[in-house]
Formats: C-alpha cells, structure tokens, sequence
C-alpha cells in the first residue's frame, strides 16, 4: 500500500462531532467532580484526627457559598455519572442468564440505580438521626 | 509490471477458493499457493448462502436417496459417477468445517440438526441459522490463517489467463488500490470464481457475480457447459432480488396467491397437506416453483405491488420462536428490504436469477480441458446439478469439489517444471496495453447502457419460460451488444488507482460472452428439462435426442461454436420426473 | 414512479492521483420509498460520474463492504435509506478512522492483514480430531455462549465508532477482540493461553474505555463492548492466576 497516497483524517476536535461522543466526555468529565469530591472527605477526616477545632474549622469552610456550589454541582455530576456506570455495568459481567432467557440490561441499570438511590437515601436518613 | 512466482494459484476467495487453498497448504506445507480475490474473501458471495448444506447423517437416510433425489433433482442430466462420489463426500466435509468452527445449528443432545430442502426426501441439510454460508465462509477463511504458505492477493483483479505451451502458466492481475499490473506466475491454476447472476437485471446475486473466470477460461479454448440452464429461485424480494431462503420453507412455510391459496397443487407439487412433505408442494424443486410463479402470473392470480408481481410466503403458523431462533436473517432483510415482520404478515417474493447451474467443463477430479487449469464450485460444471440443482447441494459442492481440486492441483504441480518466463511476460505486456487501453477513451456508450440492455435481452428472451423466436431475438441483441462493446466504451474515470468503472468494464466483457453463450446454448436445446422450458413446440423432455451436455467453444467475435456431450449414467436410468403425490407427513426437526 | 422525488448526496471525494486533500461534491439523485444510500450512490456512478468510487456487493447487509459515514454516523449503506434523510442533504464520507484510498474507499489492511489474524481466529482444539470421529457434541447452550459474537461481518464500523482506534491505531480494536472472545468461549477451543498475551496488553482489553458506541452501530448485535469488557473481569483474574480455578473448561 505504500505506493498509493492515502489520506488521513486528523482526530482534531473528534468529540464534538457526535452527540454520542459529547455525552461520553461529560461521563467522563464527571468523574473529576468525584475525584474533588473524594479528596474534599479525605481532607475532613485527616481533620478529624487533628482535634476537635480543626473538624469544626474544616465543616465550617464546607458552608462557604463556593463549597455549596461545587456540591450541588457535585451531586448532579456523580448522580450522572452513577446511572452511567450502571447503564455500562452489564457490559463488564459475563452473558447473564435467569431461567435459560438473556438477563435484559434495563434490569442490571434500573436495580442498580435504584440500589444506588436506596443506600444513598439511607446513609442520608441515619446520619440525619444521629 | 509486478512479477511474482508461485505453485498453485487460486482464483477466487470464496468457499471453494478457500477449501482449495487450504487442501493445497495440507497436501504439502512447501508449495507455494497465491490466493487471488478481486474482493477480501469474507466479501465473497458465499457469505450470502443462507439455507444450509447437504450431508447425509440420519439414519432413516442413506446415500442411495440423496443420489437419487440430486439425479432426479437434476432432471437426468448429471454425470451419475461424480453425483455418487460427491454425496459420499458431503458429511465428512461438513464434520470438517465443525470442526474448524463452524456454528452448525444442533439439537438438545448436542448433535447437529438436519432439516429439510426443496426436492430432498429425508432431511439432511445441515444448517448455521439461517445463515450458513455467511458461518462457513467465515470459517474457512479464518481457519485459511492458520497456513503460512497461502500468500493472499487481496483486492486483486484477475484479467486474463496466460497459457504457453498448451497449460496454464500465470494470471494477470490488477491490484486495485494502485491499477499496478502482475505477472503471477504458477504451475497450476484453480478457477473459482462462482457464478454468472449478473447476466439477468433481476437476480440474488452480489453485484461480484459476473462471471470473470468462465470468461477467461472461455476465451482461453475451455468450453462451457450446459449454460442454459440457469436457476431462479422462487423467493426472491421485488426489487433487490435479495434472497429468501428455502429453509423458510424447510421449516414449513407456505407460498400462496393473492386469494390466499397455495397455488402449487395445481401444478403436480399437491396435494395441499396442511403439514410439510417432502418433494411435495414447497419443498417441490425449485425449476417447478420458479415455473408455477410465471403460471400464475399469466392468469393474473399474483399481487401486483409496485415492484412487481409477487405471491406471499407465509410463516405466521411457524410462531415466533421458531422463527427468530432458526430464521433470523431473513426476519431481518424482510423488515429492512420489504418493511414486514414475518412474524405478523407475509412476506413478497417473486422469482429471480439465483444460480449458474452450468459452466467450465471439468471432469469429476476438478481437471479442465487446458492442462494446469482446474476449476471448482459455481464456476465449474462439474456435473453434479443437472439441469437443476436442489438446493443445499451447493455449499457442499464448494468444499467437497474445492478440497479435490487443491489436492489434484498440489499433486500436478509436483510432476511438471516451471514454465517459461519470458513467453508469459510477452502476454502479459499485451494483456496490460489492451486493458490501460480502454482507459483512455472520450468517446462511446456507458457501461451501464449496454449493461441494461444486456440485462433487458435477457430478461424478455431467455427467461424461465423460452420461445424460439424471443431466443433469436436475444441472440442477435447480444451479438450486437458485443459488438458495441467491441468498439469501446466512454469511462469518467481515467484513474489508474481504485478505478471500479474500468473493473466493471472488463466484468462487463466478460458477461456479455457469457450470456451470448447461454442465450446461443438454449436456442439450440430443442426440448424443455429442469430449468430450462420451452413454451414453443419443445415442450417436453426428450431423452431420445438431448440426453446430453451442450459445449460452446469461443470463435472469436461470432457466436460460440456449440458441441454436444454423453451423460454418464450409471445407476439411474431416466424416469418421468414425479413430485408430489401421497405419501407421509414430514417429521420437521 | 409517482412518488419519484429527488435528494442531494453531499460525497466527500479523494482522488490520490490528483488531489493532496479531500473535498465534497454534491449530486442531485431522485429516489423512491425504498432507495438505499447504495443505489442512490450507484445511481450518480451510472448516469453522473462514473469516477464515484465505492465498495459494494450482496445489498443485504451480510459482506460487510459497504460500510461509510452518513451524515456522521457510520452505516450500511445498503441498508440504510435515503427517505429517512430527506428532506436534507445526506452526507457520505468514508469509514473514520481509516486512511482514505479514494472517494469512499478506504485502507482495511490494519485489520484484514494485523488485527484480525493476530488473534488466532481458529479453533485450538485440546486434541487434533479425525473427521471418521465425527462432530464434536455442543448443545444449544454451549452454542449461545459465543454464538452472538460469531455474527460479525467484518465491516469495521465499529472501529469507526471507536475514538480509542482513532486516536491510536495500535488498539486491537472491537471486531478482533470480539472474535477472540468467540473463540474463547467456544467449547471445542482450548486456545486461551495462546491468545492470553494479546488480550491482556495494553492494545488488547485495556484499550477500552467503554465509549460503548461500538456496540451501538454494530448492524448485527454482535455487541463488542460486552466482548470487550467482560473480559477485562477475565484478564484481572488471569492476572492474579486465579481464572483457570474459576473457569475450567468443560469437556466437549
């Protein structure tokens, strides 16, 4: 093939060319936010075993207007890229079966959105009560 | 201009290219074998077989029936010798392709199903789905990696044979991509290039089916054999022409008017079980059914749609499961092509050009007339079909004549010296300067003009039923077709790389010769037999004056010179040709 | 034909002997309710200009030769029709991804001479077995455990859907590892260890991010990404030696 001058496209600006691919970016993206998000909690219990003044000093920074901001972006970015990870989830287990009929992936997404969203819901409700 | 040596060259990269190949690599790892396909093999029409292949496994079956049904399938005019050396091939090759991979269909124990097909009595067609030469193409070809010593030439054009010395010494091929020329030179070359479809507009046919190596072999001294019979397969979508495959009907389907009634008891395939029976009504042969569509048609019973007259093949009472579990290729063409779900409606089929029953003269061991040339599959006539072929014996035939002829091959090249590169070099010089020829020309008809006109020719005059007079008339057209083609025709396209419409010029050459042949070859065939009807004064088979092959031999610009051959039979004598009738209900497995 | 109407095919066209880069050219093509992309591109190479190069063949979406981008999605264009386009311009460009060998045809070598050999898509069997022994036995169920993966027609839309392969054409890619993973999980196939190497590299599962639109544009459901990505469990497992305690493979 040598002798023939193909052409070849540049990649250059790949992901904007299909809504599916900007989709996967934000999914991707996401995960930036869980990242800070992580590191946000790590801080707090490295504070935690500072003393009682640096945990109280580190809960009030969190009620800054900025850190309530980057949270609620936080909750909608992770709740996204929760419902992606399970949409994708099926795609990692082997070829599912109940009773001898494929395992629809609708069921692996839905029960663990719902999974997600009812261990969320708890942990909420028992740090509440406490 | 490239030069290349090499032991066996194969032509063509479908089932029977690779299943020789392949026989080449295992009968001896040191020859040297250059697979060359003008397309990646997986592109090969193989892929699109979808019904199955026949191999005797059931008990209740023997090799006697499958005989006997192909032999009368073929309306008596199969060479019975190669029929009964071919059916005690079938089941050994098709245990060979599973156990290269192939995804053969099976049942709960595990062993592979068989199921029935038109004109056989007891099921023995072995099938992947509904897509069992897509499986086995697949197969061969990725089974084909495992041999080092098959060098492919993918997407190179084989142009012309070069013949010195009174044998096959190379091909010229065109590489695509570059339109670079090469000298392949061999000791043997296998034809297997499959069919000749395109020669009519309506067909089931890939748009590769044009007959390139019936035409070099032809123009080459080698004479075709028995070209008029050409095969429609009676379920075919309007329009496309895309296949529906006869395992519909293995499975239980049913063909019916537009009063919803099964319309083949009328013509000797009934009585109307409302069960399958083999040889009976839809699993009649396929000659019979492709004949009762034009029947109906002429008394207006078909439905006219805006592609065409059609009748409706019924799956409904098949039940989805089955459906989508053995059928599910066609439930997808028939909801992309046609916009109906089987499952719910019936689908539209006409009839439409399906398979090349005739082609290059070769003995049963493959061997053509030309030393060095062997030829094997759609391409050949081998002797096996007759006048009509049953379905299913086809992808057999690819890998059980495809493996003799690699074997034949790899044992003639070890018996005889190379040829002489200089002479072979002269040839293919002139090859090259007549085909960059064409290239440079401003003025003349375009490629697809005489093509439809060709495919018009053919359509009125030499279709499922023939008259004399339409014959004639197809004759002279295609004389003058070739004769217009002749003084060359106008291309767009000056490139020399990745040039399609000069390839589709020179296919195009090649089919015009191919249908001349075949429009000559059914003038002269003064009786009807299998696929080939008469509706003039030759309405009946005659055994006393054409029990025997027709030969056409190339005479340059004029039509072929045509000659006549035996048939050899051996067990089975010539009886009437009987469908239908009482008999048991089928045990559909 | 009555409903006769006519559509603008925007082509994107690449003559290697004559231009350095590609351009679009548009045809005016009439077409009818059931007109593919195919024959509206065969109609412009019949009758406007025969120097339209394409592939083509069956028209029944089972070669796998007519594979490009429509309007920026990769299709069959044999399967896919110019009404769901109409009244807009349809845009056809070759296959992403690939190097451009003119017009609409593009170089496969990468995966017909690399990719697809490379992953020993044959059976290994445990033991050379005589054709006389007959068939192995494979019940219905040890069938469908690959069956769906061995459904690939090759056509490489999924390596046009992939960026991965876009963006480094070493990745083994979705069809190959699909068809590892059929082999794989073919009972009469004892080649796991000889494909191990492949699967387990960087190029091979790893190089999956799971965009998934592989999957996506897959005409026939072989479903790559869940080839891909179960095997990514099986890769870890074979890496910490514990995948043949786990998965032996059971006689056939």
């Amino acid at each position: 093939m040598a002798r023939v001058k193909t052409y070849v496209r540049p990649m250059q600006g790949w992901w904007r060319k299909n809504p599916y691919y900007v989709r996967y970016m934000i999914r991707e993206a996401s995960s930036v936010f869980l990242a800070i998000y992580t590191v946000i909690l790590l801080v707090g219990l490295y504070r935690l075993t500072q003393g009682e003044a640096a945990w109280d000093a580190w809960r009030a920074a969190l009620t800054s207007p900025g850190s309530l901001l980057f949270h609620w972006l936080a909750l909608l970015t992770v709740g996204y890229h929760a419902y992606t990870w399970w949409k994708v989830a099926p795609k990692t287990a082997p070829d599912l079966r109940i009773a001898g009929r494929p395992l629809p992936e609708l069921v692996v997404t839905a029960g663990g959105c719902l999974a997600t969203l009812g261990t969320s819901v708890l942990v909420y409700v028992i740090v509440r009560w406490m | 201009m490239q030069s290349v040596q090499t032991d066996v060259i194969v032509v063509g990269g479908g089932g029977a290219g690779l299943r020789a190949a392949i026989a080449v690599a295992q009968s001896d790892p040191r020859l040297r074998i250059a697979l060359v396909s003008k397309v990646v093999p997986m592109r090969s029409h193989t892929v699109a077989a979808e019904g199955g292949s026949a191999g005797v496994i059931r008990t209740d079956d023997s090799l006697d029936n499958h005989f006997d049904d192909t032999v009368s399938g073929g309306d008596w005019l199969c060479d019975q010798g190669v029929v009964e050396y071919f059916v005690a091939q079938c089941t050994a090759e098709m245990t060979q392709l599973e156990h290269w991979g192939c995804p053969w269909s099976r049942k709960d124990d595990g062993h592979v199903n068989v199921r029935f097909f038109g004109g056989m009595k007891v099921q023995r067609t072995w099938f992947a789905a509904d897509k069992t030469g897509f499986h086995m193409l697949h197969t061969l070809f990725q089974t084909s990696l495992r041999f080092p010593s098959i060098q492919r030439y993918d997407e190179f054009f084989c142009a012309d044979l070069i013949v010195e010395d009174g044998r096959v010494q190379g091909v010229v091929a065109i590489e695509i991509a570059t339109g670079e020329f090469y000298l392949i030179e061999c000791k043997a070359a296998i034809i297997c290039t499959g069919g000749a479809g395109r020669v009519y507009g309506q067909n089931t046919n890939a748009g590769i089916v044009t007959g390139d190596g019936m035409g070099m072999a032809f123009r080459h001294g080698v004479p075709l054999r028995d070209m008029e019979f050409m095969q429609w397969h009676p379920t075919a979508l309007p329009g496309t022409g895309i296949l529906i495959t006869e395992g519909c009907r293995g499975e239980g389907a049913i063909l019916t008017n537009k009063d919803g009634y099964r319309y083949l008891q009328d013509y000797s395939l009934g009585p109307p079980d409302p069960w399958p029976r083999p040889k009976a009504m839809e699993l009649g042969p396929r000659d019979r059914l492709s004949q009762a569509f034009w029947h109906e048609e002429q008394k207006g019973r078909t439905v006219a749609t805006p592609l065409g007259q059609v009748v409706w093949l019924d799956l409904r009472h098949l039940g989805a499961a089955t459906i989508h579990e053995r059928l599910p290729l066609i439930t997808e063409v028939a909801k992309t092509f046609a916009g109906v779900d089987p499952v719910v409606a019936p689908i539209p089929v006409r009839p439409a050009v399906h398979y090349t029953m005739g082609g290059i003269l070769c003995n049963g061991q493959t061997e053509t007339p030309l030393r060095g040339l062997y030829a094997a599959g759609e391409c050949s006539s081998v002797g096996i079909h007759g006048a009509n072929r049953l379905g299913s014996n086809s992808l057999a035939e690819i890998v059980v004549f495809g493996k003799v002829a690699g074997e034949r091959a790899a044992r003639y090249v070890k018996a005889v010296p190379a040829g002489k590169s200089e002479a072979a070099r002269r040839q293919a010089d002139a090859v090259e300067a007549r085909l960059v020829g064409m290239l440079g020309r401003d003025k003349g008809e375009r490629v697809a003009t005489i093509r439809d006109e060709m495919h018009d020719a053919m359509e009125t005059g030499v279709g499922i039923f023939r008259k004399a007079d339409g014959m004639q008339a197809a004759c002279a057209k295609l004389a003058l077709l070739r004769e217009r083609y002749g003084r060359g025709l106008k291309l767009d396209d000056r490139n020399r790389a990745f040039n399609t419409e000069w390839l589709s010029a020179i296919e195009l050459g090649f089919t015009l010769e191919i249908a001349e042949v075949l429009a000559q070859s059914a003038l002269n065939r003064k009786e009807s037999r299998g696929a080939h009807t008469r509706l003039d004064e030759f309405k009946e088979r005659d055994d006393v004056n054409f029990l025997k092959h027709t030969l056409a031999y190339r005479t340059g610009d004029g039509p072929p010179r045509l000659d006549y051959a035996p048939v050899t039979i051996t067990k089975s004598p010539p009886k009437t040709r009987v469908y239908g009738g009482e008999g048991k209900k089928a045990v559909m497995t | 034909m009555a409903d006769t109407r006519t559509i603008e095919i925007e082509v994107l066209r690449y003559n290697p002997e004559k231009d350095s880069e590609p351009h679009f050219q548009t045809f005016t093509v009439p077409f009818t309710h059931d007109t593919s992309v195919l024959q509206g591109l065969q109609y412009i190479k019949d009758h406007l200009d025969g120097s339209l190069t394409f592939r083509w063949s069956c028209r029944m979406a089972i070669c796998g030769s007519c594979g490009m981008m429509v309007s920026g999605k990769p299709e069959l264009s044999c399967h896919t029709f110019l009404r769901d386009y109409y009244p807009g311009k349809v845009r056809v460009e070759p296959l992403n991804h690939f190097p451009i060998l003119r017009d609409l045809a593009i170089d496969q070598t990468d995966f017909v001479k690399n990719k697809l050999p490379s992953i020993k898509p044959y059976v290994v069997p445990k033991q050379e077995k005589a054709v006389s022994a007959g068939t192995y036995l494979q019940t219905p169920d040890q069938l469908r455990k690959y069956y769906q993966y061995s459904q690939c027609i090759n056509c490489l839309l999924c390596y046009a859907a992939c960026p991965q392969y876009g963006l480094n054409p070493k990745f083994t890619g979705p069809a190959a590892l699909a068809l590892l993973h059929r082999y794989n999980a073919d009972s009469r196939d004892r080649g796991w260890d000889e494909r191990a190497e492949l699967l387990n590299a960087e190029e091979g599962v790893w190089g999956c991010t799971l965009v998934g639109y592989c999957s996506e544009v897959c005409p026939k459901q072989v479903d790559p990404a869940h080839a891909i990505n179960q095997n990514k469990v099986n890769s870890t497992m074979d890496y910490f030696g514990v995948l043949k305690l786990l998965m032996p493979k059971g006689g056939a």
